[in-house]
């Protein structure tokens, strides 16, 4: 990719060497396949009239028949997609590793919570909307600022450490410290609603949209600021640090502003969460929530803002489908792995005869199994919908599945384990059995635990993106310089 | 005054098995610079270990061989299984991102950790598993000084703790593969280049790590009774607490952090009250990292510029 | 730090000026190390260090591996506190300062190991040098009122001034690439347009043509020349290429363990005794005789 040094003065760039290479280095950058022309496509129109599309996109779903307990998971997507673009600030613009993060977002809620109920006082404060809002927000930008200021002394795996424990020591205030102000384990129960000009917004829908126009204003400040110089000196401090200090920007004082950005934004999304609920727990704001977040923006990709919202919205709807029914969950589950195969086996006619062999192996097993015992073939699928009729006669699932569902699992994960280590012709043998043992695990366990099956997804999710594609599904590759 | 120390066998007992756990956890981030999350849920993965080996040989009220063998049988099962998952973890999900930015690993231990949280939660339930070692090692059993009383599994955990502090403490001074390690933990490329094997010192440092903190999870076990999914959680925040305080990479910082987590858990608990005793530790890291960021015992680590 | 028009350089270039602080007389000091002295632990890495330079001088640094010349430019830009001793700037004292705000004064460097900002594209990186000569507030930059408009507009313009300077190295095209897509003497010449973005009155440059090749070299010299020339700088250059130190420096200075052992135009440095010494080591059958 580099020039020939040509003496001074000589013709400059040659067109078809020089641009013709990095417009190929440009091409990889994309997803594989169709996926790359669509992002291609979607780039010629423009970031501003996207933001308009999706915006307009999620208007319409509640109109569309989106209702009851599914307006209520897109509330949770959207307070969720917050939380991810305010930690994309901290982690993907700036580098650093804040893991107390949910902690902003309880502050957020706590507060708002403390003003807007009977808790504080003999009647309680009920401060209405346009004036708490702004003094959550103010007081979490500031409480983001003193959680900075190790940042100055601490870099990388300290503050990472630091920020866990600041985040678990808020759970373990907000349950013990001063039950009769915070709750304790009871949390804040009665906290009013918002008032938006006027409107008492009481329904879901209201929130819905109040959650939508505050995520699209969000998304709009950040494309400002990415462009900016608060946005450049932000990634400058990512990338190198001393050479940003060398370079006039003040280092310090731009970690504190992004620490407090990032909390700025969670508290406004635990204000309109803590309002929507009615009620805060402590539990609401610990790690596992964290450990979403950090979920959705790792797929996603972090650095891009359009990535941290794809990023969430897609382990929303896998963390939220597989609870919803087995049927559903059947779908992502079985939907995930064929996705996986169609973008990772090449050529076309190595992925039919995998998954051939699959359905030959599992038809043989199952014949096979039946035949020596009837119990091992007792149980049937205990997902549900046309997916569990068609498996019927090809995953073995026992009468007792418990037990055989849990070594299987075992095996499984020392299958994937293998899998990884193995190579080409190998792999793909093995690809086989362990495509049908992991639908075993599926309708004989997993299937049967689904708070538990989704959690392992999302653990999952970010052990295989962090190995396979760091930069998430949206984000840019990057490139480390080597210390 | 006897309540002052008898809070203090307590705590140093504790200590103990946080300074084991430590221990591996400091070993781990010495060779790789990788805070290692998910090195608190091989301690769970030990503890269940341990309470299964008690389920197979009779339950702890109708034991059909010794205690002594079963004790053997607990603790070398829990540190070989422990530490295979310990290499097995490395292999699969740390060694790609070698050369990663530190934040990839990172990220990927959070994962694994939580992965294996919800693994043991999918396998064994959400209940508590209960040892109940009152019932096969007599607490009545134990040497009295004054008005303090050491019990059995006291005595057990202090003594096999410290064996294995010092016995690690020679691995490392004195044997090849201590040498080794410690060449990987200063610079990784140079011993690579002097002939080292990094991949397999990396190993092994994994191995004897998780096999440590799979040890200290059948202590845990024998000591408080309990087992369940999260107890690695809140242990592998002690146990970096511990690593932190004495000083990251340091072997003797790592025993001394634990032991002094131990002790001031025992206090808060015993002079102040159960509840405020995370908290308060969670506060003595925040406190110890503004002040002294590498530690009690720690170097500060330079960088050429 | 405004990019007013009011201050005029050589270019004529109105929005690209000389760096702040009023440029004084021609040959007046623009450095100065007093007795400098750095110690880390046991170890003399500066030992009472005395040197100046002058506005719009080339005075080059040269010394074996270990001299201390890379450390000087550290103690000069704060990244190093000098254990002893003060270091000068235009007649202010500027140690124990922070390294962003020696910059903004006026000092700017590049570093002997490339640090660019990898993951940022070319223009990204130059513009973001001019951090600390913009006051924009994110409030102001969200909302696009007047001033950050006004800023990022001469942002970008003193840029693409800066960049251009480089001719068709660092041609249009490249402005949007990623940096780490450039090749090895690209990036060098991208640090050096960096740190030109922060309008210095002195610039550092660490081995600026360090791994390349003798027509790339060739270019540099010239190119430090010019940068003397357009841009009104004073320049430090640490290199081991006698070629670019010959090619283009007014005095020379010559560093070894920490001392300076030799001060002068080139011919005179290069010839004295305790440079070649320094850099050959001694004549073994000299030694013996006890001399």
């Amino acid at each position: 990719m580099s020039t020939e040094p040509q003496p001074p003065g000589t013709a400059g760039p040659q067109v078809g060497v020089d641009e013709w290479v990095a417009r190929q280095a440009h091409r990889r950058e994309y997803l594989p396949s169709w996926l790359g022309g669509a992002q291609r496509l979607l780039e010629r129109i423009g970031w501003w009239p996207r933001l308009a599309i999706a915006g307009l996109a999620g208007a319409l779903l509640p109109v569309l028949g989106l209702g009851g307990f599914q307006l209520q998971v897109g509330i949770d997507s959207l307070v969720l997609v917050l939380l991810a673009l305010g930690l994309n600030v901290v982690v993907g613009w700036t580098g650093l590793l804040d893991l107390g993060y949910i902690a902003f977002f309880g502050f957020g809620a706590y507060g708002f919570a403390l003003l807007s109920s009977n808790q504080l006082g003999s009647h309680g404060i009920h401060l209405p909307a346009y004036l708490s809002l702004p003094i959550v927000m103010a007081g979490t930008a500031i409480v983001g600022l003193l959680v900075g200021l190790p940042s100055r002394r601490l870099i990388g795996d300290y503050l990472a450490i630091v920020t866990l424990f600041f985040g678990e020591a808020f759970v373990e205030f907000t349950n013990n410290v001063a039950p009769s102000k915070l709750g304790g384990p009871n949390g804040i129960v009665g906290i009013d609603t918002i008032n938006a000009f006027g409107h008492q917004i009481t329904t879901n829908e209201g929130y819905f949209y109040l959650l939508l126009v505050i995520v699209v204003l969000t998304m709009a400040v950040l494309r400002r600021l990415e462009g900016s110089r608060t946005g450049r000196g932000w990634r400058a401090v990512r990338e190198d640090p001393l050479a940003a200090a060398s370079m006039t920007i003040p280092v310090d004082r731009v970690k504190l502003m992004a620490f407090a950005s990032g909390a700025m934004i969670a508290g406004l999304a635990g204000s309109i969460f803590a309002a929507q609920q009615i009620s805060v727990f402590p539990p609401d704001f610990d790690t596992p929530y964290l450990i979403l977040v950090y979920a959705g923006l790792v797929l996603g990709g972090a650095g891009s803002i359009a990535g941290s919202v794809t990023g969430m919205l897609v382990v929303m709807v896998i963390y939220d489908g597989v609870l919803r029914s087995p049927t559903d969950a059947g779908y992502i589950f079985y939907g995930l792995i064929l996705l996986t195969l169609v973008a990772k086996l090449r050529p076309w006619r190595r992925l039919g005869i995998v998954l051939a062999a699959t359905a030959v192996l599992g038809f043989a097993a199952h014949a096979i199994a039946g035949a020596l015992s009837a119990s091992a073939v007792a149980g049937g699928p205990q997902s549900t919908g046309w997916i569990a009729d068609a498996l019927r006669d090809w995953v073995i699932v026992p009468a007792n599945p418990q037990t055989p569902g849990n070594y299987g699992f075992v095996l499984l994960v020392c299958l994937l384990i293998a899998l990884v280590q193995l190579t080409d012709r190998w792999r793909t043998i093995l690809l086989v059995p362990t495509i049908y043992l992991a639908s075993f695990v599926w309708e004989t366990r997993l299937i049967a635990e689904p708070s538990v099956t989704r959690q392992l997804m999302i653990g999952a999710i970010l052990i295989v993106m962090m190995n396979a594609r760091p930069q998430g599904l949206l984000g840019a590759r990057r490139v480390e310089a080597l210390t | 005054m006897g309540f002052f120390f008898q809070e203090l066998v307590n705590g140093i007992t504790t200590g103990a098995l946080y300074s084991l756990v430590a221990l591996g956890f400091s070993m781990v981030y010495g060779v790789l610079k990788l805070l290692n999350f998910a090195h608190g849920d091989l301690y769970m993965v030990g503890a269940f270990i341990g309470y299964f080996v008690i389920q197979w040989f009779g339950g702890p009220s109708a034991l059909t061989i010794p205690v002594p063998l079963l004790l053997v049988i607990m603790f070398v099962l829990a540190a070989v299984v422990v530490g295979g998952l310990g290499v097995a973890i490395e292999r699969f999900a740390y060694r790609p991102l070698r050369n990663a930015p530190r934040i990839a690993p990172l990220i990927t231990a959070i994962g694994v950790s939580f992965f294996l949280e919800n693994a043991a939660l999918l396998l064994f339930g959400a209940q508590f598993r209960i040892y109940n070692t009152p019932d096969f090692i007599s607490f009545s059993s134990g040497i009295q000084i004054g008005s303090v009383s050491i019990d059995a599994v006291q005595i057990m955990v202090l003594v096999l703790g410290i064996a294995l502090m010092i016995g690690l403490r020679q691995l490392v001074s004195r044997t090849k593969l201590g040498k080794q390690m410690r060449a990987v933990a200063a610079d990784r490329e140079a011993a690579e280049m002097m002939g080292i094997n990094v991949d397999w010192t990396i190993a092994a440092t994994f191995f004897l790590g998780s096999a440590l903190a799979g040890v200290a999870g059948v202590m845990a076990g024998l000591l408080f009774n309990q087992v369940t999914n999260t107890i690695g959680f809140i242990a592998g925040l002690k146990a970096f607490t511990a690593a932190v305080v004495g000083g990251i990479g340091s072997i003797p910082g790592a025993m001394l952090g634990g032991l002094l987590i131990g002790v001031a858990e025992s206090f808060i608990t015993g002079y102040i009250s159960s509840t405020y005793t995370n908290l308060l530790v969670f506060a003595l890291l925040i406190v110890v990292m503004l002040v002294r960021p590498t530690g009690l015992l720690g170097q500060p680590q330079l960088q050429k510029v | 730090m405004s990019a007013g028009p009011e201050r005029q350089g050589d270019s004529g270039n109105p929005a690209v000026a000389a760096g702040p602080g009023a440029a004084g007389p021609p040959g007046a000091p623009v450095l100065n190390l007093d007795h400098l002295s750095l110690w880390f632990g046991g170890l003399r890495a500066l030992s009472e260090l005395d040197l100046q330079v002058d506005d719009r001088e080339i005075v080059s640094v040269i010394g074996p591996n270990g001299a201390g010349k890379s450390t000087i430019f550290n103690v000069i830009t704060g990244v190093y506190q000098p254990t002893s001793g003060d270091v000068r700037f235009a007649g202010q004292s500027i140690a124990g300062l922070r390294p962003h705000v020696i910059t903004r004064r006026g000092i700017a460097r590049t570093f002997q190991s490339l640090r660019l900002f990898l993951n940022m594209s070319v223009i990204e990186n130059v513009m973001a040098a001019t951090y600390g000569g913009t006051k924009a507030t994110p409030a102001e930059s969200i909302l696009r009122l007047p001033r950050a408009r006004r800023e990022e507009r001469e942002v970008r313009a003193l840029a693409e001034d800066v960049l251009s300077f480089f001719g068709q190295r660092l041609a249009g095209y490249r402005w949007d690439q990623p940096a780490y897509s450039l090749s090895y003497a690209n990036r060098r010449r991208l640090e050096i347009a960096r740190a030109l973005a922060t309008r210095p009155r002195l610039l550092l440059l660490d081995e600026p043509a360090a791994g390349m090749n003798p027509a790339e070299t060739h270019e540099i010299t010239e190119l430090i020349g010019r940068l003397r020339a357009d841009r009104n700088v004073a320049i430090m250059v640490i290199e081991h290429d006698m070629h670019v130190i010959a090619g283009c420096s007014d005095r020379v200075i010559a560093l070894d363990h920490g001392v300076k052992i030799a001060e002068g135009g080139f011919d005179d440095v290069a010839g004295h005794p305790a440079v070649i010494e320094a850099y050959m080591g001694h004549d073994p059958e000299a030694l013996a005789e006890g001399g």
